[in-house]
């Protein structure tokens, strides 16, 4: 697992620094398609994709976003690995084929819908954290970070995600089968934990946005980085809530599931 | 070109512990962030300068100069356009916008040349080892340090089948911008397949040396904070309090500036 979070990393890293000098907001966030690998990695790789988008993440900063803002940056990619592998089995029904690709209408559908809640999930933690610091507004900041993790994500994913997934599956790499089902978290409440994690994910997005653009005046996108207040209260305490949410709903997902459904597929394929 | 950032040199910057080099980093952000005046700013800027010529690693800017620059102007050009001042200084620019657009650039920029001399100056098993005597743990630390090295690699290897392709006539030199980045694109595949692939190997290679065996590690790099360490801390720490003093004194800021 330690091998596959720095690889996961520095495959991050390594197409995150080309794309430093097209920035967008200057200082904390460039044009990013590398932002597609901790989706896939996280699907593919499990923890060792989410581990490895957050420090792929940080060793991208060295080369043009770094400063207080990467302690969120960490926590926010984290997400962005993390929610993939951890949501993905809570679609899928006991004994549904539960396979991590996008081979087929419903999984591309849930691709894609993971894809956008972990961009949200990742832009809420970014944008809260650098508003409450004071560096940039949380309308602005969370705006971009969501549409840019998402058009990466859904446009260059599922093609990535067809060409690695068989090889990945070929050489034994899928989390699903280095982990063993003990290893793993089993879900509690997981339909709870998947309905909580949309509230807290695209909830915190949204009420974020109203509060910066209602209250303080903040623009959206990257017009809107000078604009309107930031520091204020009302985006530091009013997502706290929401950012809770994500925390409870991630222990609630669990993901023994999709381990123990990977076995029981080996299994029947070895005994026909 | 050598792919790798760090560069073996023997000065008195080298030589610091780890973890002074990582307190020395996190020091000069705040440094960055204390003045929102440009000339200020250039004060910050020449002493990390300072610091990172005496490291002699400065040269390592050069493969920055890019991401540098487009921050810079960038951020000036933004700032410049969505701040407000009260002085005109041409079209619809006023000055204060101006001035704190380049201390904008010169903050940025000079975090991301902090971050540069560290890499350039700190050894991925210093870093490894830092992290680890910090309190963070071993599989982390060696997660961070193995990515670092890797990262360098996979570029290399990017190069090495772009030549490859060129050799069979593959124009990847031709055509604008977007048109170069559809013809690159499909080369990245076989890079991250070649990476992904050798997890096996690297996997094996570690086990065989005993990765993860024993939960209490011993390390062949010993850390010990020295007396230049202690030195260093004690003259960065009174330049941060003056630094600190001076700013709560009124110096820095930047009058009729607004956002």
């Amino acid at each position: 697992m330690v091998v596959l979070v720095a690889l996961s990393a520095a495959i991050y890293a390594a197409v995150l620094i080309p794309f430093k000098g097209f920035t967008i907001i200057p200082g904390f966030t460039e044009v990013r398609p590398a932002n597609v690998f901790p989706f896939v990695f996280g699907l593919l790789f499990g923890p060792a994709g989410a581990w490895g988008a957050a420090i792929g993440n940080l060793i991208g900063d060295f080369f043009g976003t770094l400063g207080p803002g990467s302690i969120a940056g960490f926590i926010g990619n984290f997400f962005l690995g993390f929610l993939p592998y951890k949501m993905w089995g809570s679609f899928f029904r006991r004994g549904e084929n539960m396979e991590q690709n996008v081979n087929s209408g419903k999984k591309l559908a849930v691709y894609i819908a993971i894809t956008i809640l972990a961009s949200a999930v990742c832009a809420v933690w970014i944008a809260w954290f650098n508003d409450l610091i004071g560096f940039v507004p949380f309308a602005a900041l969370g705006a971009i970070i969501t549409v840019n993790n998402a058009i990466a994500g859904v446009v260059l994913g599922p093609i990535l995600l067809l060409v690695l997934y068989p090889r990945v599956k070929r050489w034994g790499l899928l989390w699903t089968e280095i982990m063993r089902p003990e290893e793993v978290s089993a879900s509690r409440l997981q339909r709870l934990g998947n309905l909580l994690m949309w509230v807290g994910g695209l909830g915190g997005l949204i009420v974020g946005l109203i509060i910066g653009v209602g209250l303080y005046e903040q623009g959206l996108a990257a017009a809107g980085f000078t604009a309107g207040g930031q520091g204020g209260l009302g985006i530091g305490l009013g997502l706290i809530p929401f950012l809770i949410l994500i925390v409870v709903a991630s222990f609630m997902l669990g993901g023994r599931e999709q381990v123990e459904a990977a076995e029981e597929e080996a299994e029947t394929s070895q005994a026909s | 070109m050598d792919p790798f950032l760090y560069l073996d040199r023997d000065t008195w910057v080298h030589r610091l512990d780890p973890r002074t080099k990582m307190l020395l980093l996190l020091g000069s952000f705040v440094l960055a962030f204390l003045y929102v005046n440009p000339l200020y700013g250039l004060g910050v800027l020449a002493v990390v300068l300072l610091f990172g010529a005496s490291a002699r690693v400065l040269i390592n800017l050069r493969r920055i100069w890019f991401v540098l620059l487009m921050i810079g102007v960038m951020t000036t050009i933004l700032w410049s356009i969505f701040g407000g001042g009260t002085t005109p200084l041409f079209w619809f620019v006023e000055r204060e916008a101006f001035l704190y657009a380049v201390g904008a650039a010169l903050r940025i920029d000079v975090m991301i040349i902090a971050g540069m001399i560290f890499l350039s100056t700190t050894r991925n098993e210093e870093i490894a080892t830092g992290l680890v005597k910090l309190g963070i743990p071993y599989r982390f630390a060696f997660a961070v340090s193995t990515a670092l090295r890797l990262v360098p690699t996979i570029a290399a290897t990017g190069s090495t089948i772009g030549q490859a392709q060129r050799s069979r006539g593959l124009d990847l030199e031709s055509g604008n911008i977007i048109q170069r980045v559809r013809k690159n694109t499909p080369l990245l595949i076989p890079v991250f397949v070649s990476t992904i692939r050798s997890t096996n190997v690297f996997s094996m290679a570690l086990e065989s040396k005993g990765f993860g065996a024993s939960t209490k590690r011993t390390y062949f790099l010993r850390l010990a904070m020295k007396r230049q360490d202690a030195l260093v801390l004690l003259v960065f720490v009174l330049l941060l309090a003056a630094a600190v003093a001076l700013r709560m004194a009124g110096y820095g800021g930047l009058e009729g500036f607004s956002r």
